[in-house]
């Protein structure tokens, strides 16, 4: 038995998939304080469901993959570690200064960020390394010396070192590691170097400083999680989700937590492509997970997820770079809690605001004031007021009504119903915006790739988002309302390794190549021979990121091979990379020299059989055969069929308009649209 | 105006979405020419812009555009492509950087390509715009500020030049650009990046206008402007109403009067017309000098100022600009410059002073309004810089965007601490030390905030920062054109000054020689540049910061205890406490 369990910002979603291969999905509250607890009470829930002791239950599991939200909850709320930055003599305001840049050219109410460690626990080294590794001042062990002793006056938890030019030469690095082992031995530290090595001091010692600061709190997490979980009779392998999209062992995380920053999303586009895939889909994917506060958007490209470099914690620029590769996720501040506002100029606007879990929207009862998306699709008739998140909340028509002819139809002048669309659709609209961008980074045709809706409320207007787009269809997995934690379960077991070679096509380095590939794909091999449970395939996969010269941000191109052998292989590796720029960037230089930077592999493993999961299905509450009168774009008020997903027929098209229901979210499919159930149990809708 | 408020309310949500989908053409623009510009100008510091304009020649809309290139200029320029070329077709590009069409200054090459519909009817043009790291003048510089007029600044000027036909570039035009462009290929590179991103927009608008229809997006821009006005006018019916009138005074350099040049800004604000007017022809005549400053530029100067001091969410486009009245001077020296007057340095130094000086103005009629000044730019740290690679024997140029500061504090907020100068507003990158290091032959020794340098006030300016570096292995030429010594930023409503800026040539004993403000200066080996650039002037009186405030910044070392005491009258014990009872007595 596998068990994938996901703890998000309300809710702790557990996926437990049997030697049958059927699949069984429990939500239970997350617990901020203690998240372990929520894990806990969620395996409780299931072991019951099961009719058995946790001990019980859990000695039957082989395998727990686990995503969290603890880390970046940590950084948001500042509850991280007191934490020392070590930087090269005469740079310390690297994190002060960042990279520069700014949103708002106009908007002097924003104060300007303070950076991650501040200047008063920020230590310079008398030491300089130039750019082609040699060294130009040696380390100074005295001042060394008294810098330590400085740091246990002031009393910190952790300490991040990050020097100029370590990547190219670590000998500084290395040095103060073993130095602050020696006379700090009970303070956990990072080497920029060793975790992150990219050139820009800015980013790797932003991703440096914050993986320091989370030491001591996520070796407590994982260490609790570890143990709790093993003196409740756990004996299987415990793994946690990366912001790689692949899978770390605990206690391997632990020594570089940075890696569990968006351990919660980074999963739903591994999801994605199982279900896109499952569906025989086409080569590009879009994810889209929507909750209540976030719509956070991934990709899946070339049956490859895309990663990015910049992923900033908080806005960009007012927040903290990660500085670290992750798979690239465009969060908006979108989703079912977002309320809605007309300005004093009489523009509509919806979101970033929420109104979150709690008080929540209008219709919840709960003291919320403002209008919600959530509202407006009540209103609209979309949302079944007996019977929403399983009937667990009963919602309130009249209130809602009410704050959206107040707020929104009247100052817009609109029939209360057109009010509501006009909040759909602006709503939509900026999760359009956060799609385009993404795709737009990646070098994605919306036009050519399936649109995958997770998230309780991807169901709202996600037709909508897929036509607007151009989106020839939309997958609705069956597990889509926790589609991170189905994305841990059903994915393969990933790693993926890296390593910087820079050589050009003028004159290209053919052996250096070789042996950076051959060592990469050694990497791979390593994390096959040691995944400690029974492997049904794998692949591995090689690319690099290229550049014309002179360029500085790079883009990945996949090799054919796993070798760059003669100049054959070049010309083709070159004439890829021309493609891929003339495609992304409209132009090509064929001209130029390329140059490649870069170098990565990717691992992955097989761990569950072919064919589907088998979603046992909850259908309490939901009756087939219902009507409910739903407004929609030109039609108006209409008699609406309501549909449990369970009980369409597999294979068979249906035509809209429809209300599409599951236990935990509701699809709306407009008059346009078609649809049906595909053998994988997904809804497929043709917008 | 009130049919049009019931045409919007009934449009409120298409508005909003047609809004954000010009502003992400913008963005898309922008984030091809980042990733694909060949200099460090382009890709490491940003140095750019992309924009969109109606058939009417009108600023639509210029996300995350830097706003000294786009408030004004686009609407100019677009309008001059339309004179020298009445006809226009799908696939026409042209190149333009004339002062005196238009453009900001002679370094911002800008490609202009129209966007035509399916039935030959001109829709939209896009605009893309870039600082480019050479140009062919006559010195290694992009900011040629003693050039006597346009012949001895040196560049190839193209009043709107037809590069690219039936989207095939005319390889004549690239060939005279070849020549005289240092560093060509590096001149390609970003030349063919810039017409990416203009691709890029064009494909994106037609399909746009296939997707909505023409006239429903003209019946858009018609409404987004009204409603921009709209917004406009509240937002200057909330400010105090009054004629303020302040100066700011630009250091001497080679070719100006011994004195400086001083600029003066008389600004008139009436909250019940919704108008705000910006007189500024009470000003010098033009100079033999690269400091004039275009007219793009000097009207963009002086509505940066009224934009930062008005609500930020207030659209800027040709519809909010209805309501800004600016009074130039024909031949002025910042005004309209007639050929062949140079404008080498637009975009910044006297631009700047017509920025500051309007936004003390504003202060001057008011609390609430306004802004400190934002120190000046163009310090060493941010030098064109030249020679030969010795890794490589290639030749290089480019500018450095090596640290700058320069914020000023505001009504409501501290400064925000990197605007580099006041017409970029913080938009400009940062280099990585390692990037520079890797593509130009520099050792940057150090670069660092300086305690004590900030404008004090209750909201205080950016501190300055000091950056040292030198070539590494060969020699290196490098222009600057610095101000900010003698006339270092003022503050605002009691705010205090910022700590001058100041430069140094440090020679291989150690020995330090003070630099001219404006210097074209070879830097041999072992020899280093010091850079200090200025921060910003403060808002408000220092003895009026929050205390908490005061603490934070004795805790980070920005500023001393000493001072903490002395200008912000808070009394801060030697274990970083405020002692409340002292600081009480101080402030009395």
């Amino acid at each position: 038995m596998r068990i994938a369990c996901d703890t998000g910002g309300t809710f702790t979603d557990l996926i437990v998939e049997d030697e049958a291969g059927t699949v069984k999905m429990y939500k239970a509250s997350t617990t901020p304080n203690d998240p372990v607890d929520g894990v806990l009470n969620s395996l409780v829930l299931a072991a019951e469901d099961h009719g058995v002791s946790i001990e019980a239950f859990l000695s039957q599991c082989d395998l727990l993959v686990h995503g969290t939200t603890h880390a970046i909850n940590a950084i948001i709320t500042g509850n991280t570690a007191r934490t020392a930055f070590l930087t090269t003599e005469g740079h310390p305001d690297v994190l002060v200064l960042r990279e520069g840049g700014r949103l708002e050219p106009f908007n002097f109410t924003i104060p300007y960020p303070a950076p991650y460690v501040p200047r008063h626990l920020t230590f310079e080294v008398p030491e300089r390394i130039k750019s082609d590794g040699s060294i130009l001042k040696p380390l100074d062990a005295a001042a060394l010396f008294d810098i330590v002793l400085r740091l246990k006056e002031v009393d910190v938890e952790a300490i991040a070192v990050c020097l100029l030019w370590a990547v190219k030469n670590p000998v500084h690095e290395i040095r103060i590691g073993q130095f602050l082992e020696e006379h700090l031995p009970h303070i956990p530290y990072t080497l920029g170097h060793k975790l992150n090595p990219v050139l820009r001091e800015y980013r790797r010692a932003s991703a440096t400083a914050i993986d320091a600061s989370l030491k001591p709190l996520m070796q407590d997490y994982l260490g609790g999680l570890t143990s709790r979980l093993d003196a409740s009779g756990f004996a299987g392998r415990l793994l946690v989700v990366t912001s790689q999209g692949g899978m770390l062992e605990a206690k391997t995380l632990a020594q570089h937590p940075i890696y569990a920053i968006n351990s919660g999303p980074a999963m739903a586009p591994i999801a994605g492509r199982w279900y896109a895939a499952a569906s025989g889909a086409a080569d590009s994917a879009i994810i889209a997970d929507t909750g209540g506060t976030t719509y956070d958007v991934s990709l899946v490209r070339d049956d490859s997820i895309p990663k990015t470099s910049e992923t900033w914690i908080g806005r960009p620029f007012y927040g903290h770079m990660t500085g670290f590769p992750s798979i690239d996720i465009k969060s908006v501040g979108a989703g079912g809690g977002s309320i809605a506002h007309v300005d004093s100029g009489g523009v509509l606007h919806v979101g970033p605001q929420s109104a979150g879990a709690d008080p929540g929207p209008v219709c919840y009862g709960k003291g919320g004031t403002h209008a919600t998306l959530t509202d407006a699709c009540l209103v609209l008739g979309y949302l079944d007021p007996e019977f929403f998140l399983g009937g667990t909340i009963t919602l309130d028509v009249a209130s809602a009504t009410h704050a959206l002819a107040e707020q929104i139809a009247k100052p817009l002048e609109l029939p209360l119903e057109e009010a509501a669309l006009a909040v759909v659709d602006v709503a939509t609209e900026n999760m359009i915006q956060a799609i385009a961008e993404i795709t737009v980074n990646q070098g994605i045709d919306p036009a050519n790739a399936v649109l995958v809706g997770g998230g309780g409320a991807a169901g709202l207007n996600s037709v909508l988002i897929a036509r607007r787009l151009g989106c020839p269809k939309i997958v609705f997995p069956e597990t889509g309302a926790a589609l991170s934690a189905a994305g841990a379960l059903m994915s393969d077991l990933r790693q993926e390794s890296r390593a910087l070679h820079f050589t050009a096509s003028d004159q290209f380095d053919f052996d250096g190549v070789k042996q950076v590939l051959a060592s990469l794909k050694q990497q791979g091999e390593t994390f096959l021979q040691d995944v400690g449970i029974e492997i049904l395939g794998h692949s591995l996969e090689f690319g690099v990121e290229a550049r014309y010269a002179g360029q500085v941000w790079e883009l990945e191109v996949s090799l054919t091979k796993d070798q760059v052998e003669d100049p054959g292989d070049l010309a083709h590796l070159v004439e890829r990379f021309h493609e891929t720029h003339e495609r992304v960037f409209a132009v090509r230089d064929p001209g130029s020299v390329v140059e490649f930077v870069s170098w990565s592999s990717s691992v992955s493993c097989r761990v569950r059989r072919e064919g589907r999961p088998v979603l046992a299905h909850e259908t309490s509450g939901l009756a087939s055969g219902k009507r409910r009168q739903a407004y929609f774009h030109g039609a108006g008020l209409t008699s609406t069929p309501v549909f449990p997903l369970s009980a369409l027929e597999s294979e068979r098209e249906y035509e809209g308009a429809a209300l599409i229901e599951t236990p935990f979210t509701t699809i709306v499919i407009d008059q346009a649209a078609r649809f049906h159930k595909d053998r994988s149990g997904s809804l497929i809708v043709h917008p | 105006m009130n049919d049009l408020n019931s045409v919007y309310r009934l449009d409120g949500a298409k508005l909003a979405v047609l809004a954000n989908r010009f502003g992400g053409i913008c963005r898309k623009m922008g984030n091809t020419l980042l990733r694909t510009g060949r200099s460090g100008v382009l890709n490491r510091a940003k140095d750019f812009s992309c924009c969109i304009v109606t058939e009417g020649c009108q600023l639509l809309a210029a996300e995350e555009s830097l706003p000294i290139h786009v408030l004004s200029g686009p609407d100019i320029m677009a309008r001059s492509m339309l004179d020298q070329h009445p006809v226009v077709r799908r696939g026409d590009v042209f190149l333009h950087n004339s002062p005196y069409h238009g453009c900001s200054h002679p370094a911002d090459h800008s490609l202009l390509m129209p966007v035509i519909d399916d039935h030959g009817n001109h829709q939209f043009t896009v605009l893309v715009k870039a600082h480019q790291a050479d140009i062919g003048n006559s010195l290694p510089t992009t900011y040629h500020a003693t050039a006597i007029d346009v012949y001895e600044e040196g560049a190839l000027i193209f009043p709107a030049v037809k590069v690219a036909e039936d989207y095939r570039v005319n390889d004549d035009i690239v060939r005279m650009c070849r020549m005289r462009i240092r560093v060509p290929d590096q001149w390609h590179g970003d030349f063919l990046a810039m017409l990416g991103a203009a691709f890029i927009g064009e494909r994106e608008l037609l399909k746009l206008g296939r997707e909505m229809g023409w006239a429903h997006l003209k019946q858009f821009t018609a409404q987004w402007f009204d409603y921009s006005e709209t917004r406009m006018i509240e937002a200057v019916g909330r400010m105090p109403m009054g004629t303020g009138e302040a100066t700011s005074r630009h250091d001497p350099i080679p070719g100006t009067p011994p004195e400086g040049i001083e600029i003066r800004s008389k600004v008139t604000v009436s909250p019940k017309q919704g108008s705000i007017r910006v007189d500024l022809r009470d000003n010098p005549d033009a100079m033999r000098s690269g400091l004039n400053v275009s007219e793009a530029c000097t009207r963009t100067a002086a509505m940066i100022a009224v934009f930062n001091s008005i609500d930020p969410t207030v659209p800027k486009n040709a519809g909010s600009f209805r309501r800004i009245y600016i009074d130039l001077k024909e031949g002025g020296v910042v005004g309209v410059p007639q050929h062949p007057t140079s404008c080498s340095a637009a975009t910044t130094n006297l631009a700047d002073r017509v920025q500051n000086a309007t936004m003390l103005a504003l202060a001057d009629i008011g609390q609430g309004i306004g802004m400190g000044e934002i120190g000046p730019v163009l310090p060493p740290s941010v030098a064109v810089v030249s020679g030969t690679d010795p890794r490589t024997d290639l030749p290089f140029v480019n500018q450095l965007f090596l640290g700058h500061t320069g914020g000023a504090g505001t009504p409501s907020e501290d400064a925000w601490m990197t605007m580099l100068h006041g017409g970029n507003g913080g938009m400009c990158f940062i280099d990585s030390v390692e990037l520079d290091e890797i593509y130009t032959p520099i050792l940057v020794k150090g670069r660092r905030l300086l305690a004590d340098s900030e404008g004090a006030g209750k909201f205080r300016g950016a501190p300055a920062i000091e950056v040292e570096f030198g070539p590494d292995n060969c020699r290196m030429q490098a222009a600057f054109v610095a101000d900010g010594n003698e006339n270092p930023p003022q503050g605002a409503h009691d705010g205090g000054s910022a700590a001058p800026s100041d430069q140094y040539h440090i020679k291989k004993d150690g020995e330090r020689e003070r630099l001219p403000q404006s210097s074209q200066v070879w830097i041999e080996d072992g020899e280093r540049l010091l850079s200090v650039a200025a921060g910003g002037g403060g808002y408000g009186s220092p003895a009026e910061r929050d205390p908490k405030r005061v603490l934070e910044d004795v805790r980070e070392g920005i500023v001393s205890r000493d001072r903490a005491a002395k200008v912000y009258r808070v009394v801060i014990t030697s274990d970083l406490q405020i002692d409340w009872a002292e600081t009480r007595q101080l402030r009395g």
